[in-house]
């Protein structure tokens, strides 16, 4: 007798498009970014305290929620950016390195970048997020033998990384650029 | 149906090293996002992209090859990035809507 394979713990819900949105600050060179879910990605320059803040670019990106199916609860992701594959970082990175390691015995390198806070500060995905998010990529890959592991942004990655190399949908000429 | 065995049926032209897996659906996009969020594993992705973050996107989700549309080649750093992945990646002359139809000829639902 053969049983069904156990169902998710955990499930990608509320899956949200919308916009990056990478603003800058002329006067104090502050960069940050966000994420806008309106249909027409906001692009006017305006005052905030005391910077200005102008648009600088914008990608293609969505958000999403996870639902715990043992506890009913939904956890947002509102803070996630975008996960950076280890294979798209430079060769002779700290991230490349280690990744390549991790490869050797299977397990795919993901970091998983944050948007800035308001006054350009990274905001850091909580621990048991992170746990959360591993569970819901490894629990789709029952059939593989490969394993998925994203970690934090130990290596402050956010602040050279483009968006280029963050999943994150740019425009198809864009990211056909240079190919 | 065995990826390969479609592959041949379809004349895809098989740009990485030849990994056979087994294929249980088809999922078509060009968007690394939509692909994260609703490509199921085990599904083919057609797509017209060819930048590296498709195959992470697709190695993430544990898709089982990718078809790239429109006579379109990846570059030989993402061959290789694809070949590490160990996902197939084939590249045919046909548009997306063609490519669709010869799936679904061939018995992929």
């Amino acid at each position: 007798m053969t049983s069904e394979p156990a169902k998710p713990r955990y499930e990608m819900v509320n899956v949200r498009t919308g916009h990056v949105i990478v603003e800058h600050d002329g006067r104090s060179r502050a960069v940050r970014s966000y994420f806008s879910s309106e249909p027409s990605p906001p692009v006017e320059e305006y005052w905030e305290g005391v910077h200005v803040w102008k648009h600088w670019g914008t990608a293609q990106s969505f958000q999403f929620d996870v639902l715990d199916h043992a506890t009913g609860g939904t956890i947002a992701y509102n803070e996630l950016l975008g996960l950076l594959y280890y294979g798209c970082c430079q060769e002779d990175s700290a991230i490349r390195q280690i990744g390549e390691l991790a490869h050797e015995n299977r397990i795919s390198i993901y970091i998983a970048i944050t948007y800035e806070a308001p006054d350009g500060t990274p905001t850091r995905l909580a621990r048991d997020k992170l746990v959360i998010l591993n569970r819901l990529f490894n629990d789709r890959l029952q059939a593989s033998k490969k394993k998925v592991l994203i970690l934090p942004d130990l290596f402050d990655l956010y602040k050279t990384m483009s968006y280029g190399q963050i999943m994150i949908d740019f425009g198809l000429t864009s990211m056909e650029e240079g190919r | 149906m065995k990826l390969q065995e479609l592959a041949a049926k379809l004349e895809l032209k098989c740009v990485t090293q030849a990994f056979d897996k087994v294929v249980s659906g088809v999922y078509i996009s060009d968007m690394v996002s939509d692909v994260i969020a609703n490509a199921k594993p085990g599904d083919l992705l057609v797509t017209v992209q060819i930048h590296s973050n498709v195959i992470a996107a697709a190695n993430l989700v544990d898709i089982c090859g990718i078809v790239v549309t429109q006579g379109k080649l990846p570059a030989e750093d993402v061959v290789k990035m694809a070949n590490k992945a160990e996902i197939p990646v084939f590249s045919t002359n046909l548009n997306r809507w063609q490519m669709a139809t010869r799936l679904y000829e061939a018995g992929i639902r």
